[in-house]
């Protein structure tokens, strides 16, 4: 009994470690309750949608997906060519995730493929393949908008005729999911629409997992070579899991951006995905095993320190930077920890079905 | 009988092309575009040599950095920044002790040099426990590393008035001038010029060194191990070699070289860059040496110094071309696709065994 | 297996329909309201001394004579009301107007006195064209990457 205890600690030691960091920071930022919990409703909302998106992919034994930037690039072309054409309101934010889809789903199928020619290394590559594609993104809303791909709106458009500005207002869609049905109870906004989404997300992804897609899925993470023999198309179904994911990282990031009210056109995606990765992590969830109470308790405990921390660093050192560096830092070790943790496990199960395989044979040679 | 001779040909072409890659085709390619077409877009040639030139000073030391780490089996030192920041401490830390010109580049290797050592060690020791999975993490160890930095860079009790923001009176600069210290430090030994075209003699002569030493040091018979390690694991556990040592030694190497690599970099630039500066670092060396025809598994000296005259050189020339041919800057965008785009190839490519 | 693609083909099809669909009812349109005296058929009409316009009950702009409101809506089912008040002191009247707005209209100007005298569309309704487009502070500086600092999430 005491040593499942303590397993349990350690088992949750990032989550725990984040929870005594939000402990200390909270007092000393001194915000009010009432402020953060509005603020950690606002950011389950913008961000939840987003992290869902990452569990299919470690479902089907491809790691963290650093590649779901590649779904955030989609949205936000298609949100770019939505607020050209001048479609406002849920209907803009409905359109703008229809558009994404083929974008999704032809970014989703390539990085498919190249994981798919790099088995064993799939993280470092769709992380290459995020900034590959980033170099893309910019060729083609940089340099291609205007001239070649027809962009009416000078407020959209840079001076110069070609190109995108650094900032696309979304004004006229900005939080219309979130303030379509939303309630207030005590000063705390609470965008029910948006929350409806994420729950029947949700209850998709629980769903999917007992289809026969997800089965197949949760095979090819175990064992690509069983789940071959048994006759499962592995490549096949590795492609269907980020096919998936980049999809529905392309719908979180229409919410997010919804949410936000605008698009940093060049740098609103580059760092969502390691914002979401940790979120993740800091959940509980590690880069084989992820559940959606992760996502949740992930959101919470991460945004909680994303917000108090710049304050309480600036009440404790003086300086406000300190804070703002210190929420990155977290942010990069948290993965860190996490990727090591993993391959550690990896190594110590591959050590022990070596050893186990010994005494087996030692065994059968007594015999 | 033609046709069959054409085939032949072809084949072969084909058979040198695949053996050569073509990506690295397609950039050396580009470059070559690129340099008949300085001239006649009107570019000066000569200044666009000069420029290759000294951003190969500046650069390549960093790219001999991946040298050990490929040939130990550690893959690709994405983790290049920890190294560069015991660069930056060295480099802070020697004008902060009130050292001057050549001599504060002398101390600046110095003082990196522990530093350089101690956080090797650790990395290496880190390594060892996630073997095959080095490469991710590297990348995470090198960007916690640099966040870490930042918030030491801001803490830390530097006093020296030239690096200190002015007003506050403590924390780092981002930038921090190199005059009177060690600008250009190497690059003005023995410093040739020839009408436009100027080489920084010194500067390649150090990586000359370096590159020598790191050739004799992979002919020794602890560098012989090293390969051992890297092509062969099993072989060299039965040959008696302590794996785990090498592979510690290999990644010290590494990130010494870096060390010595961002300083360099630092004499050539003219300024230390802090902060968030080391972040991306590693992509060029990277992508560099693979350009230059190495892979995971596989590293030159060559290939070090083929690959980092086409990277720096499509980095000089692209933005000088395409500025006078179609009035754009897409140099930024053209370097991140090509390197990455390398990377990525090198990667998902099946690695021989 | 030919089930299964006829499936698929309906899914596209009706997704389809429905991004059509967004298109229409999304469209977005700034309206705008001239409270200004016009000429049509010979005669001058007059605005009145205070116009107010209410646009999904909520009152979006009160002009005096010569003033120009503005609202937005989503669609091309417009729908205000506006309440003229004649003289100062004088009893408001009001008028239900539902029109339909041009689709490839970003900014609609309407005026008021027109429309409420029943001229036809060409006369109350012109497309707005913004004067100061540009303010064109020359190029601005392309951000390409701020590595998460200072940025919220």
């Amino acid at each position: 009994m005491k040593k499942s205890f303590k397993s349990i600690l350690l088992d949750n030691s990032v989550p725990i470690m984040f929870v005594i960091i939000c402990a200390i920071c909270i007092p000393l930022s001194g915000f009010s309750p009432t402020y953060l919990i509005n603020e950690i409703i606002t950011r389950l909302g913008r961000n939840a949608f987003l992290i869902l998106s990452l569990l299919i992919p470690i479902m089907a034994g491809m790691g963290l997906n650093f590649g779901m930037t590649l779904g955030a690039m989609a949205a936000e072309i298609a949100l770019i060519f939505v607020s050209d054409w001048q479609i406002w309101g849920i209907p803009g934010v409905v359109l703008a995730m229809i558009v994404s889809i083929p974008i999704s789903v032809f970014l989703g199928w390539m990085c498919g493929t190249l994981l798919n020619m790099a088995k064993g290394r799939e993280m470092v590559t769709s992380y290459i393949i995020s900034y590959f594609l980033n170099g893309v993104y910019q060729l083609v809303v940089l340099y291609m908008m205007g001239p070649i791909i027809p962009i009416k709106h000078s407020s959209i458009k840079l001076p110069r005729g070609y190109g995108i500005r650094n900032t696309v207002s979304l004004l006229n869609m900005r939080q219309c999911l979130d303030n379509a049905w939303a309630i207030r109870i005590q000063g705390v906004k609470i965008p029910i629409l948006t929350l409806c989404i994420i729950a029947l997300m949700c209850l998709i992804i629980v769903w999917f997992r007992r289809t026969k897609l997800g089965q197949d899925m949760r095979a090819v993470g175990q064992d690509m070579e069983v789940a071959r023999s048994a006759g499962i198309a592995v490549e096949r179904t590795r492609i269907i899991s980020i096919i998936i994911s980049t999809v529905l990282a392309g719908f979180g990031m229409v919410i997010y951006l919804q949410n936000m009210g605008n698009i940093s056109t060049y740098a609103s995606h580059s760092q969502i995905g390691m914002f979401c990765i940790a979120a993740l992590l800091v959940g509980g969830a590690s880069v084989d095993k992820a559940s959606i109470g992760n996502v949740f308790l992930g959101v919470i405990l991460f945004h909680l320190m994303f917000i108090v921390a710049p304050k309480a660093g600036a009440v404790i050192t003086g300086d406000s930077m300190i804070g703002e560096y210190f929420r990155v830092f977290v942010s990069y070790a948290v993965i860190t920890v996490a990727l090591i943790m993993y391959e550690t496990k990896k190594r110590n199960q591959k050590s022990n079905a070596a050893r186990q395989l010994q005494l087996d044979q030692e065994a059968e040679e007594a015999a | 009988m033609e046709e069959t001779k054409t085939i032949t040909f072809t084949d072969k072409i084909k058979g040198w092309a695949h053996s050569f890659g073509l990506p690295r085709l397609i950039i050396a390619g580009f470059l070559l575009v690129l340099f008949i077409a300085a001239p006649i877009v009107g570019a000066d040639f000569w200044m666009q040599v000069t420029n290759t030139i000294n951003r190969f000073s500046w650069n390549a030391i960093m790219v001999l950095a991946m040298v050990p780490m490929v040939h130990s089996g550690c893959g690709l030192n994405f983790g290049l920044p920890l190294g560069i920041i015991s660069g930056l401490l060295g480099a802070t830390l020697s004008i902060e002790f009130g050292f001057h010109g050549f001599m504060s580049f002398v101390m600046a290797i110095i003082i990196a040099t522990p530093f350089a050592i101690i956080f090797g060690w650790i990395y290496g020791q880190l390594l060892n426990k996630i073997k095959g999975g080095e490469m991710m993490i590297a990348t995470y160890v090198g960007f916690s590393s640099v966040s870490f930095m930042c918030m030491m860079w801001l803490l830390l009790p530097y006093k020296s008035p030239n690096m200190v923001w002015g007003l506050a009176g403590k924390g780092l600069r981002t930038t921090i001038s190199l005059e009177g210290y060690y600008d250009k430090a190497l690059a003005n030994i023995l410093q040739i010029n020839i009408g436009k075209l100027s080489i920084p003699t010194g500067a390649i002569l150090f990586f000359a060194l370096l590159a020598f030493l790191m050739w004799a040091f992979l002919h020794t018979k602890t560098g012989t191990a090293m390969t051992a390690v890297g092509s062969n694991p099993v072989f060299a556990k039965a040959a008696g070699i302590n794996i785990d040592r090498t592979r510690t030694l290999s990644v010290i190497i590494s990130t010494w070289l870096a060390a010595i690599g961002i300083l360099v970099y630092e004499q050539g630039f003219g300024f230390i860059q802090l902060y968030m500066a080391p972040f991306y670092m590693a992509m060029p060396a990277v992508s560099a040496i693979l350009i230059g025809g190495a892979s995971v598994n596989k590293a030159s000296i060559t290939n070090v110094i083929i690959g980092t005259i086409l990277f720096q050189g499509i980095v000089t020339m692209t933005p000088t071309v395409m500025n006078n041919m179609v009035h754009m800057d897409m140099s930024e965008v053209i370097r991140m696709i090509a390197s990455n785009g390398m990377i990525l190839y090198a990667l998902t490519r099946k690695s021989e065994a | 297996m030919k089930r299964s693609l006829i499936a698929k083909i309906c899914t596209v099809v009706v997704i389809l329909g429905i991004a059509a669909c967004m298109f229409v009812i999304g469209r977005g349109h700034t309206v705008y309201f001239d409270a200004k005296e016009i000429e049509y058929n010979g005669e001058t009409l007059e605005p009145g001394y205070r116009t107010a316009i209410f646009v999904n009950g909520e009152r979006v702009a009160r002009l005096s004579a010569g003033d120009r409101g503005m609202a937005t809506w989503i669609g091309q089912n417009f729908k205000m009301t506006v309440e003229v008040t004649p003289e100062k002191g004088a009893e408001a009247v009001s008028h239900e107007v539902s029109l339909k707005l041009p689709y490839n209209m970003d900014g609609i100007v309407l005026n008021v006195p027109a429309l409420l005298a029943g001229a036809p569309e060409e006369v109350y309704l012109s497309e707005f064209v913004s004067l100061a487009t540009e303010v064109s502070s020359g190029d601005e500086e392309i951000v390409t990457d701020d590595f998460g600092i200072g940025g919220d999430i």
